[in-house]
């Protein structure tokens, strides 16, 4: 059985509905009017031991609420849900052994105490046994660089550092399963680079199950093997990284930078079959599939007819691909989403 | 006892960052200062005006009384329906429900705490103020004494759960600040802490004895000068355990509804 089961689940949430205004205000105070706002709707996922899912949508697409339930904070309002052998809501405190927990928007530190003192209040808390526990303390405090601050408050360290003790307070007992929700959000490159890396480490190592939300695509490239996108509370694609790559960003682009503007075009568009090809002046750019062309095939297609002094080469990009996923301008239909997918366009039109 | 340790770690530490804002600590302790001498001076002018007695009380019961008051109140002054609420406003229960503690008792665990300080401190205070106005009257039975301790725990301990079930309303409404506010004064006067009840009319008796705030001092403090025969004691006792109870467990029943039923914003 797979680390998470989800299956039809949904999440409901009554919104209370006010008028603008003093007016709206009394009305409310009177005649409250409330809406459903399905945050999460009916979504099936299934997450195996050791893989490392980043878990993407727009804001409000109802990212944070799946991971609350996957966490039992939040009740579902219908469909199943098993992580782990259990039902997160129902046995939410057996469920927080098994899981850590990162939000990159709040600490789970102690605000008030060194951060040493956190992490020995984890050990409390999740009745860490002690030889584990100072293996564990110890290794991380080397791979995330904590010594310099072990003792000083959480309120009084930077972000960065504050992340990265987050990241070893969520780590210290031993989860099968990590979920961090934004976990690099105002980092900077150095800071990213570290967290990504040692969250990589864990999955390959201690064979950590990841969940990961993110708006940083650099996070996914890094940490991740499988892409899911949520919007509107509905899955929208379920797949591996490559196959993503694959199937939706094929194109790459060469430019050319030209000794001379090319006498015609037609010769190098008619060398050039099923390729966007653009010209401007001294500049050539060529837009091919590359499971059809290799770039070789193409620059010497060019090179026959003109002569080049520079050229460079695109490579597709996740984030343009997600980014118009989430503009609507690419719907990402696998075929074996494309069944689960039907309804979700039919609410939509 | 594993889990007790988990807890007694979270009580610890909650200690600890009362040292951390010593500063407000003490403001806060100046301010009691001057409350609770006014107090005295109140008293002192109505009951040098009695000859001393007022019936119910001598001035040196009266004393002890308004001590025990003070005491009372200054136990368990870091756990407030304030902050309670801006954690539930803002999420932050998100993190402890992630972890494997029960809420509930990790709030007690955490306004349970400073109380060991919270204690030291009032009783120093209460000490000075006592020598200060000419001593104040003991027990005339130790059996009281120790009956008191115990009183004086579940008042506490009922008073968690009275601020507890409060915080409840955060899930609904933003002004806690104004609850916080009603649930002191309200407290203050049904609990006897201003005015001990016997001094109160008839209906105004009547409303408070049907109210759990009797429990938080006015049972304790009886307790204490030993006016209460022992059935009565027994009985008052009782009613200081069965609101804990009620109280506590209300506030379990409260909390699960809400979590179902609310969204935890943020995170």
């Amino acid at each position: 059985m797979a680390l998470i089961e989800a299956s039809g689940l949904t999440k409901k949430f009554r919104q209370a509905v006010k008028e603008p205004g003093l007016v709206g205000s009394l009305k409310h105070f009177f005649t409250r009017q409330y809406k459903d706002k399905l945050a999460v709707d009916h979504i099936d996922l299934s997450v195996e031991a050791g893989e490392s899912v980043a878990y993407l949508g727009p804001n409000g697409a109802g990212k944070s609420t799946t991971i609350k339930m996957l966490t039992g904070i939040l009740v579902p309002t219908s469909g199943t849900l098993i992580v782990d052998g259990l039902v997160p809501h129902l046995r939410r405190q057996q469920n927080a052994r098994n899981i850590g927990v990162v939000f990159g928007q709040r600490t789970t530190l102690w605000w008030d105490i060194p951060v040493v003192e956190s992490f020995n209040l984890a050990r409390d808390i999740y009745d860490i046994p002690a030889k584990r526990y100072k293996k564990n303390l110890a290794e991380f405090t080397e791979l995330l660089g904590l010594a310099e601050f072990m003792n000083i408050p959480a309120g009084k360290v930077s972000l960065g550092q504050r992340m990265r003790a987050d990241l070893c307070m969520a780590l210290l007992h031993d989860p099968k399963l990590l979920y961090l929700d934004e976990p690099t959000i105002g980092l900077d490159i150095a800071v990213k680079d570290s967290i990504r890396k040692f969250v990589r480490r864990q999955v390959d190592e201690r064979g950590v199950t990841v969940m990961l939300t993110t708006h940083d695509l650099g996070d996914i490239e890094d940490i991740c093997n499988r892409i899911v996108i949520i919007d509107k509370g509905r899955i929208i694609h379920d797949g591996d990284l490559k196959a993503l790559k694959d199937n939706y960003a094929r194109d790459r682009v060469i430019h050319f930078q030209l000794a001379r503007p090319p006498v015609s075009m037609d010769p190098i568009c008619a060398g050039l079959p099923m390729c966007d090809v653009e010209s401007d002046g001294l500049a050539l750019s060529v837009r091919f599939d590359r499971f059809k062309f290799a770039a070789g095939e193409i620059a010497a297609a060019v090179m026959d007819h003109v002569e080049v002094v520079d050229f460079k080469i695109d490579e597709p990009e996740v984030e343009d691909l997600i980014r118009k996923v989430y503009l609507g301008q690419l719907s990402l239909t696998a075929p074996e989403t494309a069944a689960a997918l039907e309804p979700a366009v039919a609410s939509e039109a | 006892m594993r889990h007790l340790r988990k807890y007694l770690s979270l009580a610890k530490a909650s200690l600890e960052i009362i040292f951390v804002y010593r500063a407000g600590f003490l403001v806060n302790q100046i301010g009691s200062i001057f409350y609770v001498v006014a107090m005295f001076y109140l008293w002192q002018v109505i009951f040098l005006g009695k000859a001393g007695n007022l019936g119910y009380f001598t001035w040196p019961q009266m004393k002890a009384y308004l001590l025990i008051a003070f005491l009372l109140n200054s136990l368990m002054t870091w756990f407030d329906e304030w902050q309670m609420g801006q954690d539930i406003r803002e999420g932050r229960v998100a993190t402890d429900l992630a972890r494997p503690v029960d809420f509930q008792v990790k709030r007690f665990a955490e306004a349970v705490g400073p109380v060991p300080f919270e204690l030291t401190s009032a009783l120093c205070i209460g000490a000075i103020v006592a020598v200060a106005f000419g001593g104040i009257a003991f027990p005339s039975d130790p059996a009281h004494l120790a009956l008191f301790v115990l009183s004086a725990a579940l008042a506490t301990l009922l008073k968690f759960a009275f601020i507890y079930c409060v915080s409840m309303i955060a899930f609904w409404t933003t002004g806690m600040n104004g609850i916080q506010n009603a649930r002191f004064a309200i407290q203050s006067i049904f609990s006897g802490a201003l005015i001990p009840l016997v001094f109160f009319p008839d209906w105004l008796r009547a409303i408070a004895s049907v109210l759990p705030f009797q429990s938080m001092v006015s049972t304790p403090a009886l307790t204490y000068l030993g006016t209460m025969d022992g059935p009565t004691t027994a009985l008052m006792i009782g009613i200081q355990v069965a609101w804990a109870v009620a109280l506590l467990l209300l506030g379990r029943l409260v909390w699960r509804s809400a979590v179902k039923a609310v969204t935890i914003n943020g995170g």
